[in-house]
């Protein structure tokens, strides 16, 4: 859960999402700065922090990534119990995936907190000719579903602080009448205080 | 602990027997009596046995029998053991060395347990542990006698039978049964009853002295100097947790020093050969040691003494000795000291047991982890393995072909098969692309470890693929070579580890149960404190257990770690007891940072490539040893990497891997 205290918050986020979609790599682009283009695969989970300042305040995020493989499932909810906001992340290349990240939207939706802020990533957006999910796709869906939705590249780094900056925003005024849903413009303007603010 | 019953020593039918024998021995002790008239007025000797001995070192001709007693005087029964004189000495057994070890009457009030070994070859032996926590060196029978000792003792003093340990016998015990969870390890009791134990170590020359001085001093200049640094155990007794602690620590020193005394040992081992350098270190850390009675006096100098998060390791290496030191990898020209002229291993026992202190050197991996999996058998031929590699290589071609032979059209009706497929091709192109071997574009060898896969999810179709094995299988198609040989040597792995991928994760589940007992037995205040943080699952451990450390350590360490696990030497399970060992290196740092579980997650993942493997495989050992068949016991039957048993039906039945 989010908590606050003088405008300190501190969000627990999970990363869901298919193998091989990029989970690790977006969480090691957002805390690391990093790019492996053969990220190991995650064993069991790893647990990353890192803080964002967004308006007047800060927000820690302590990030679980998860194990994609569908045989890992049943230990998901250790990690995203609790958790006040998730990144479901699926591979543009890849309609399973996307398929696969349906799953864990309808998941969270009946077993998740019900104020958890999710985002939908659609990475791997650098491999625009291989692409198998149309942005338009993924949009819509989303916003039926009540996440918001950004095409990212934890290659190149695209979209990355955003979507995490994008939470941010979105913590602390969670409520659940409201409508969080509302399509973020993938050439927005990337805002830098997100980079710049990181000191953990 | 399991049980928290006293078992009475009457159920026992071992025992009842051994209580008739026993009186029988007093008869024959009576004799004996005669024969010892040195003993002071007053004095009966209820006990006597000869040949009983000790083992300095593991060299047959460093041994020094004696006579052991039990004397009888008033109310009070005391212990003696006083070696011969003059015989059987050799020129590297000095009267000193006698004198060091020689007991001279110990009263029972002060001794906590005796434990029995009766091993499957060799003499039975006894280890009596004082209330302080130390110990005399394993007392071997080798005129028999073990039973009548003991049976002795019961009539003369209040003995029961651990409940934990049927082995172990509790003298003095009159505590509540809930204070002796750790009674196991035959900790010594509570702070206040642990003062003033020097005078039952007192190996010198006045027996029966009592002045702690003149104790700590013969202990001093001894090899029994490993055993008096109990003066730490007085430092705090304001604070009963951490001193509880120390003593599990030094209890651990104790046990692992005996245990490398009487693990007889394929080398001979000078005393200061790694130990002595421990010795010194210690020393150095404690300037205290030099003067326990005036630190017992001295309250105030604990916090130095006792860091608790300065340095994580070097508390623990304070306070343990290592298990036995690394030998260097096994080599060529002693590997075919272990064949006979066509091949055969001849003693597997003894080749397991030398990979165990020294892994293999890489030129040999090949040849030697054939054998370590259990894919050639150790009395096989050269030309019967290289006969079974011909029919094992067109065995794996044939379910090979069974993927390799589906259509494009058949595969797009043939979901499971892309889907595995899909996966197996995700995993293998970040599989050790660092390395030479799997890296580049278009490596073959990344093509044969997805071929192996693939045929491996359609040889155990029903465990199929899952993430994890293509960690397994890396190091061994990089050793093997070939590919044949590689996807056998992996099957025999998978039956081994085939559950920790489970659909269930139940196999995962009884190995983390398994850490957490042998943590609760070997290190109960990290236990308590992983309880208060709810981290009782180990799931931190998870990685570590899953793919067998092999995203903790280099490469070339990993697979020194994997052939040092797979000879099942000391135990099946010695990776559990590795896990142990990582987790009390760090256990101050653990406890000293209030880590919670996601910081001890963290932690844990970041511990990767920084892990020092030669130290944790000795603790591991020292570990594994300690908890002897309480650690044993706290791992289920059954525990991977345990073989299955066969009875014939399903090996894996597993549902099909759904979409959620």
């Amino acid at each position: 859960m989010a908590t606050s205290g003088n405008k300190n918050i501190n969000a627990k986020l999970v990363l869901l999402g298919d193998v091989g979609a990029g989970k690790s790599s977006l969480v090691l682009r957002f805390v690391k700065g990093q790019f492996v283009e053969f990220q190991e695969s995650t064993i069991g989970a790893a647990f990353f922090s890192q803080t964002l300042a967004v308006n007047d305040a800060t927000v820690k995020f302590e990030i679980w990534d998860t194990a994609g493989q569908e045989r890992y499932h049943s230990l998901a909810p250790m990690y995203y119990r609790g958790a006040a906001a998730a990144i479901i992340v699926f591979d543009i290349t890849n309609q399973a995936s996307f398929e696969r990240a349906k799953k864990w939207v309808q998941e969270l939706q009946s077993q998740g907190n019900p104020n958890m802020v999710m985002a939908l990533a659609g990475n791997k957006a650098d491999l625009l000719e291989a692409r198998k999910v149309a942005a338009e796709e993924a949009q819509t869906y989303a916003q039926e579903n009540g996440l918001f939705f950004m095409e990212t590249s934890a290659k190149t780094a695209t979209n990355v602080n955003d979507i995490f900056y994008e939470i941010a925003k979105r913590l602390p005024r969670v409520q659940p009448a409201q409508n969080p849903s509302g399509m973020v413009l993938m050439d927005r303007p990337a805002e830098r205080v997100a980079s710049a603010s990181c000191c953990s | 602990m399991h049980e928290t019953d006293i078992h009475d020593l009457s159920d026992d039918a071992d025992y009842a027997a051994s209580q008739q024998q026993g009186s029988a021995s007093i008869m024959r002790s009576d004799s004996g009596r005669q024969s010892s008239s040195s003993e002071p007025d007053g004095a009966e000797v209820v006990y006597s046995k000869d040949n009983v001995t000790i083992h300095p070192s593991q060299l047959a001709s460093e041994r020094i029998s004696g006579r052991l007693k039990l004397i009888k005087q008033g109310s009070a029964l005391f212990m003696t053991w006083i070696p011969y004189k003059g015989q059987g000495s050799n020129a590297r057994l000095s009267e000193k060395d006698k004198n060091l070890y020689t007991i001279r009457a110990v009263p029972l009030t002060e001794v906590r347990s005796v434990r029995r070994h009766t091993p499957a070859f060799g003499w039975q032996y006894i280890i009596v542990v004082l209330s302080s926590g130390l110990a005399f060196p394993p007392l071997y029978f080798y005129n028999g006698g073990v039973k009548e000792f003991l049976a002795t003792i019961k009539q003369h003093v209040f003995i029961v039978r651990s409940a934990e340990d049927a082995n172990v016998f509790l003298i003095n015990d009159f505590q509540n049964p809930l204070q002796r969870t750790l009674s196991s390890l035959e900790l010594p009791r509570a702070v206040s009853v642990v003062s003033d134990q020097s005078v039952s170590i007192d190996v010198g020359e006045s027996p029966l002295d009592e002045s702690q001085e003149s104790s700590s001093r013969n202990v001093r200049d001894g090899r029994l100097s490993t055993l008096q640094y109990n003066g730490r155990t007085r430092l705090k007794p304001q604070d009963p947790a951490r001193d509880l602690s120390i003593h599990v620590l030094e209890k651990f020193s104790l046990v692992t020093k005996f245990a490398r005394e009487t693990t007889s040992q394929i080398f001979g081992e000078t005393h200061n050969n790694g130990f002595g350098a421990i010795e010194k270190r210690r020393y150095n850390h404690q300037s205290s040691i030099d003067h326990p009675e005036k630190a017992s006096n001295s309250a105030e100098k604990a916090p130095e003494l006792v860091p608790v998060a300065a340095d994580p390791l070097e508390f623990d290496e304070a306070a343990l000795i290592w298990g036995k030191p690394r030998q260097p990898p096994l080599g060529p020209e002693e590997w075919v000291s272990f064949l006979d002229s066509e091949g055969r291993v001849t003693d597997s026992k003894a080749l397991r047991k030398r990979i165990f202190y020294g892994g293999v050197e890489h030129i040999l991996r090949k040849e030697v982890w054939a054998f370590l999996l259990g894919y050639h058998a150790y009395d096989s031929t050269y030309a019967e393995r290289e006969y079974f590699s011909v029919l094992k290589k067109s065995e794996y071609e044939t379910i090979k072909n069974q993927w390799q032979s589906i259509s494009p059209e058949q595969a797009k009706r043939f979901t499971k098969f892309r889907e595995r497929k899909g996966l197996i091709d995700k995993d293998v192109v970040r599989t050790d692309r660092s390395l030479p071997f799997y890296d580049g574009d278009d490596n073959p060898n990344v093509n044969i470890l997805r071929d192996i896969l693939l045929t491996y999810s359609f040889y155990n179709f029903d465990l199929g693929y899952c993430q994890g094995m293509s960690d397994l299988l890396s190091p061994i198609l990089f050793v093997m070579g070939n590919e044949a040989d590689s996807f056998w040597c992996f099957v025999s792995l998978m039956e081994r580890l085939g559950p920790n991928f489970n659909r269930d994760q139940n196999g995962m589940h009884t190995q983390l149960f398994a850490i957490s007992k042998l943590v609760e037995l070997l290190d109960s205040p990290l236990h308590n404190y992983f309880k208060q943080q709810e981290c009782l699952n180990y799931f931190f451990c998870f990685r570590w257990v899953l793919i067998q450390f092999k995203r903790e350590f280099e490469y070339e360490k990993t697979m020194r770690l994997w052939e040092v696990l797979w000879t099942h030497y000391m135990s099946e399970h010695l990776h559990l007891y590795i896990c142990v060992a990582i987790l009390k290196r760090y256990r101050n740092k653990i406890m000293g940072e209030q880590m919670d579980f996601d910081t001890l997650l963290k932690f844990i993942n970041e511990l990767s490539g920084q892990i020092e493997l030669d130290a944790v495989i000795r603790d591991a050992e020292a570990l594994c040893i300690c908890a002897g068949e309480n650690g044993a016991a706290s791992i289920p039957p059954g525990t991977p990497p345990s073989l299955p048993i066969d009875n014939g039906l399903l090996l894996y039945s597993q549902q099909d891997d759904e979409v959620l």
